[in-house]
């Protein structure tokens, strides 16, 4: 049988999920000063971010991220 | 758990004073996961111009100017507006001509192409763009984003919708999004739509739509005091005119190789995209590393799997250093081929668009950060280096096309300088 690369993705998603979702870390309100910071963003530069997307999506066949938004540009 | 971090008790109790001071300002944050406006700031403007250059094909200014109001209820509503020129030359598709050739314009500037040379169109194009998102947060651990986009250009024009709404789980340590998009599009090609897999003589005018509808489930927690974890599934479902109508796919002899004609590209007009992102911060002593994986798979069959990393050193409070790289690769497209043996028939679908090949790419660069003068708030310097590399020599060339580079390098620099500021 072969097992292709999003089987392993599927099998990967569902082991972590619940340790994600549940988790053993309970940071309290008072001790998270450094989740507090600007920085501790996924994107802390959304212009950066934005125009990263726009020429990668120019230059390669694929798209999707973190945002539902799609379409807007006919550079591909 | 522990809340002091060993030291001596004038520099716990000054540490722990501030550390208290940030944990107030962190519960007035809605998600811990988003952002939110430094207290007294009303408005945000940010500016970026991307300088973006292939070596030896397209060119791209890219201005963009984006302003945020900021309401005291944590309310946000931004508008952006964006502009791109776009000059250069693109490859058509076609394979290299096998021979030698000289052309000569209308205004008597004559051209040569090398016997392996690939052939590029020329083109010019501008594009105004109108972004526009207005964030709400409401019932304490609710955040709603609506979002909404028009743009045009020469050839395409695009009108969209999204919208997203998080709810902050297990006192703001899990956050769930969930979202949806939609985009009516239009392409109305220079001199009209080709038919597809055809000699290009035969057009139709108009405009050809293209509809792509979107979802987004998002989850993002966090896992210790420095550490954010996130995974963000999309799928997106594209819907009518696909095809690239500029691009050609060569007919070449199937023993000597040399290109003899050519037809226009044609691509399925449904694809549905699927993408799995897997993001990590996390926050050392001092810096904030950066790293993101992706897996994405689509109805054309292509794969491609991206990992970026990213380091941000602060070197005070004001400025900071931040060196990134990012690795892509992905697998052909199942219609995809570098050229078509003239007398045998015609597939369904067909494109030579190496941007449907498999192909690799390799980014590296840097971001410096800066108040300069007098002036309030930052400036922003980015340079990248990005080199895509596809396969140069596949094996279902032919005759000549085997000497040939069919897919050479393209190296390509990108500068953005970025100023915000806020009052």
């Amino acid at each position: 049988m072969k097992i292709s690369v999003q089987w392993w993705l599927r099998v990967g998603v569902v082991l972590a999920l619940p340790g994600f979702l549940a988790g053993c870390a309970s940071v309290k309100p008072w001790d998270r000063d450094l989740l507090a910071e600007s920085r501790m963003r996924f994107n802390p530069c959304p212009m950066l971010h934005s125009i990263d997307e726009h020429i990668y999506f120019s230059k390669e066949a694929s798209m999707g991220g973190q945002s539902a938004a799609g379409g807007g540009c006919g550079c591909n | 758990m522990q809340l002091e971090t060993p030291g001596t008790s004038a520099g716990t109790t000054s540490a722990l004073r501030e550390r208290l001071g940030k944990a107030a300002l962190a519960l007035l944050l809605v998600p811990a996961s988003a952002g939110a406006a430094d207290s007294g700031a009303k408005t945000q403007i940010d500016y970026t111009t991307l300088l973006y250059g292939e070596q030896g094909r397209a060119q791209v200014v890219e201005p963009i100017l984006r302003a945020t109001r900021l309401f005291s209820d944590g309310q946000s509503f931004s508008l952006q507006l964006g502009f791109d020129s776009i000059t250069g030359a693109s490859p058509s598709g076609a394979l290299p001509s096998g021979s030698f050739q000289s052309r000569t314009s209308p205004s008597g500037r004559v051209t040569t192409l090398k016997a392996g040379e690939i052939p590029t169109t020329s083109f010019s194009d501008r594009r105004t763009g109108l972004d526009a998102e207005w964030q709400k947060p409401f019932g304490g651990r609710f955040t709603t984003t609506i979002g909404a986009h028009a743009s045009t250009e020469k050839d395409y024009d695009s009108l969209g919708v999204n919208g997203k709404v998080s709810v902050d789980l297990m006192q703001h340590l899990l956050t769930v999004s969930v979202g949806a998009g939609y985009s009516d599009d239009s392409v109305s090609p220079v001199g009209g739509t080709p038919l597809g897999l055809s000699d290009g003589s035969v057009v139709t005018h108009g405009a050809n739509a293209k509809r792509v509808s979107s979802a987004l489930l998002g989850i993002s927690r966090v896992l210790s005091r420095r550490w954010l974890v996130g995974i963000d599934v999309t799928r997106f479902e594209e819907k009518g005119y696909l095809t690239e109508p500029y691009k050609v796919i060569s007919l070449v002899d199937q023993v000597t190789g040399f290109p003899l004609d050519q037809v226009t590209d044609k691509r399925p007009s449904t694809r549905s995209r699927t993408s799995v992102l897997f993001s990590s911060v996390y926050h050392l002593t001092d810096d904030v590393v950066y790293a993101s994986y992706r897996y994405y798979t689509d109805s054309w069959k292509v794969r491609s799997t991206t990992s970026e990393v990213s380091y941000r050193h602060d070197l005070d409070e004001s400025r900071y250093f931040e060196p990134h790289a990012r690795f892509y690769q992905q697998n052909a497209a199942s219609f995809f081929t570098p050229g078509l043996v003239l007398g045998q028939d015609l597939p369904q679908f067909a494109t030579a668009d190496q941007r449907l090949g498999r192909l690799t790419t390799y980014t590296i660069g840097a971001t410096y950060a800066f108040p300069l003068f007098d002036l309030p708030g930052l400036w922003t310097v980015r340079a990248d280096y990005i080199r895509q590399e596809g396969v140069g020599n596949p094996p279902s060339a032919v005759g000549v096309q085997q000497n040939f580079n069919l897919a050479p390098a393209v190296n390509t620099t990108s500068l953005v300088v970025g100023y915000s500021f806020k009052f």
